[in-house]
């Protein structure tokens, strides 16, 4: 009775966000729900398979991806627009359904796991990313491989070749240990179970504590994140008996074409060292936008910069704007890469022909904004 | 001096914070004030040089900073290269590693006694956001950000690097950091040369003065 009256005044809630606000209505939703309910997670989760997907980078594309194979099984709901704490799940779990696929924010994934007893989690990798907010790789590591091992009914599908990961599987009494090989990790030196300098031979790592990418349950040919996320879905999907798909990997960048002010433009979201390195790998054309903020969603410190090789936009034209435009104009500067800093995405484009492709490289916020319709 | 040698200490350890930045900014603006320079690296694997005249160290996790402090361990090379009038610039993890003792997992441990300074547990908040500064050692307006659980306090032999006007600093939110002759300590990241680049030009005259 009382979780139907609390699901009433937050679904009353989230219209009124809708009507009068003019939001989407789907963070309020849950956030009432949790505040007047606080089990509900739990609550709505029971009789229905839940598939949770966590990770630094590409949670959004791969949960949709998994939610398409997913849905072949059955009813299925996912969270579409990104809003990946507990209050977003919630929203969706207000939906009656047979399946759940949830993108789940790493430092939330703990308390998702131990509420809504998942049948499988796809961890797809952790570097460092929003550090005002996550502080250390290592300890949001520590919390994942806590959660894994007080979830033995829980299958965890993860990518050994990244060692927090592998770490965090280590933990788990049914997993899938997949291998891609053909890539280190950057903040790898350190070995995330025992502490000791963690000795990598070409892109394999083998710790004398017994941590590595070896041994693994699949393995699969190196390659770009997309492609990567795109397997790890198909196995995940596997794992609950869907099909596998065929994926466009094109789908799994979240990578957005749009014409923006006249100009055709390709708009990428970066967020952190691994993404930039991945996006800056993409690169085709002579046009660049680079766009930086630092809002909380960014994370608010952009010291990171100096962790990304900008080499491969060398001799191109790069206009960079943003919040925090001038970080990136002297970090390129510094490295002798000429850039042009404008004072505002409008004034960023006016630096181009109709005729122009432009490839836009926006955070988070900026990112939201231009693919907003 | 035939060419100015910026060794950039433990990268692969203590560049989680984007500190590794500040030896490129000291090579720009060495080549922006005619200065030669050259940017050494040195892995935990290897033996640190002598003949440096710039040490840098950066920020860090728990065990990587334990991991770079034992590989700095093995030799005396990093104090004797400062007695011979080297510039130490080391930030956050960095800066807990040269004091006299700092916490890491718990663990109360031995640095290396380059700075009069130690360096407790943060019992509460971790410290965390933009600091504003300014550094009378330098006559320098600094901006930085920094993102520590550890509280410093300083020694007799030291004096404060900033008076902080906005953030944590070292703990107490009015100084941050430590300097000691030719060796200095922040929390401050950003990284630090990149927000001011003038510092960077002092670091550089300091460490060709010699």
């Amino acid at each position: 009775m009382r979780l139907r009256i609390s699901l009433l005044i937050s679904r009353l809630a989230g219209f009124l966000s809708q009507k009068i606000l003019r939001r989407s209505g789907e963070t309020i939703q849950g956030k009432v729900l949790l505040t007047l309910y606080p089990n509900a997670l739990a609550t709505l989760s029971k009789n229905r398979s839940i598939v949770l997907v966590s990770g630094t980078n590409g949670k959004t594309s791969t949960t949709r991806g998994l939610a398409q194979l997913i849905s072949q099984l059955g009813t299925t709901v996912t969270n579409k627009t990104g809003s990946n704490l507990d209050r977003g799940s919630a929203t969706m779990l207000m939906q009656p359904s047979q399946y759940a696929v949830l993108e789940v924010d790493e430092l939330y994934l703990p308390r998702l796991i131990a509420q809504t007893h998942p049948r499988a989690v796809l961890l797809l990798n952790l570097s460092r990313d929003q550090l005002h907010r996550m502080h250390e790789v290592q300890k949001v590591a520590d919390r994942w491989r806590t959660a894994v091992a007080a979830a033995p009914d829980t299958t965890f599908i993860g990518d050994t070749d990244d060692p927090f990961v592998a770490y965090a599987l280590s933990a788990a009494k049914m997993s899938i240990r997949v291998s891609f090989g053909g890539r280190t990790h950057s903040d790898g030196a350190v070995c995330p179970s025992c502490g000791i300098y963690l000795r990598w031979t070409n892109t394999n790592f083998a710790c004398a504590c017994g941590l590595t990418n070896g041994k693994a349950d699949e393995n699969r040919a190196p390659g770009p994140a997309a492609y990567r996320n795109a397997e790890l879905a198909n196995i995940t999907g596997a794992a609950l008996g869907a099909k596998p798909m065929t994926f466009d990997i094109k789908s799994f960048e979240r990578a957005v074409e749009k014409t923006i002010s006249g100009i055709p433009s390709s708009i990428r979201l970066v967020k952190n060292p691994a993404s930039w390195s991945e996006a800056l790998a993409t690169v085709k054309g002579q046009n660049i936008i680079l766009i930086l903020n630092a809002r909380e969603v960014d994370g608010i410190d952009t010291s990171w910069l100096w962790d990304v090789s900008f080499d491969a936009l060398r001799g191109k034209k790069i206009i960079v704007c943003g919040e925090r435009a001038h970080d990136i104009h002297y970090r390129l500067h510094v490295a002798g890469i000429e850039n042009t800093q404008e004072r505002s995405v409008a004034s960023a484009f006016a630096h181009f022909a109709p005729t122009d492709h432009v490839e836009v490289l926006a955070a988070y916020t900026a990112f939201t904004q231009l693919v907003t319709p | 001096m035939s060419q100015l040698r910026i060794i950039r200490i433990h990268n692969e350890l203590l560049g989680t914070y984007g500190d590794q930045g500040n030896a490129e900014v000291l090579a720009f603006r060495a080549k922006h004030l005619g200065v030669d320079s050259t940017i050494i690296d040195i892995s935990y694997d290897q033996l640190i040089p002598r003949d440096g005249d710039i040490y840098l160290l950066g920020g860090a996790e728990n065990a990587a900073q334990l991991l770079s402090l034992e590989a700095m361990k093995r030799d005396n090379t990093l104090k004797d290269a400062i007695s011979d009038g080297a510039v130490l610039l080391a930030v956050c993890a960095g800066f807990q590693i040269i004091g006299n003792t700092f916490w890491a997992n718990d663990k109360k441990v031995d640095g290396l006694r380059l700075l009069d300074i130690e360096t407790n547990a943060g019992q509460t908040e971790r410290c965390v956001g933009d600091v504003v500064a300014h550094s009378s050692v330098f006559n320098l307006d600094l901006i930085g950000f920094e993102n520590h659980a550890g509280r410093t306090v300083l020694g007799t032999s030291t004096e404060p690097f900033a008076t902080v006007s906005s953030g944590y600093g070292n703990g107490d939110g009015k100084t941050d950091g430590a300097v000691q002759g030719n060796v200095i300590g922040t929390y401050m990241h950003g990284p630090i040369l990149a927000r001011t680049p003038a510092l960077a030009d002092l670091l550089i005259a300091r460490a060709t003065a010699q």
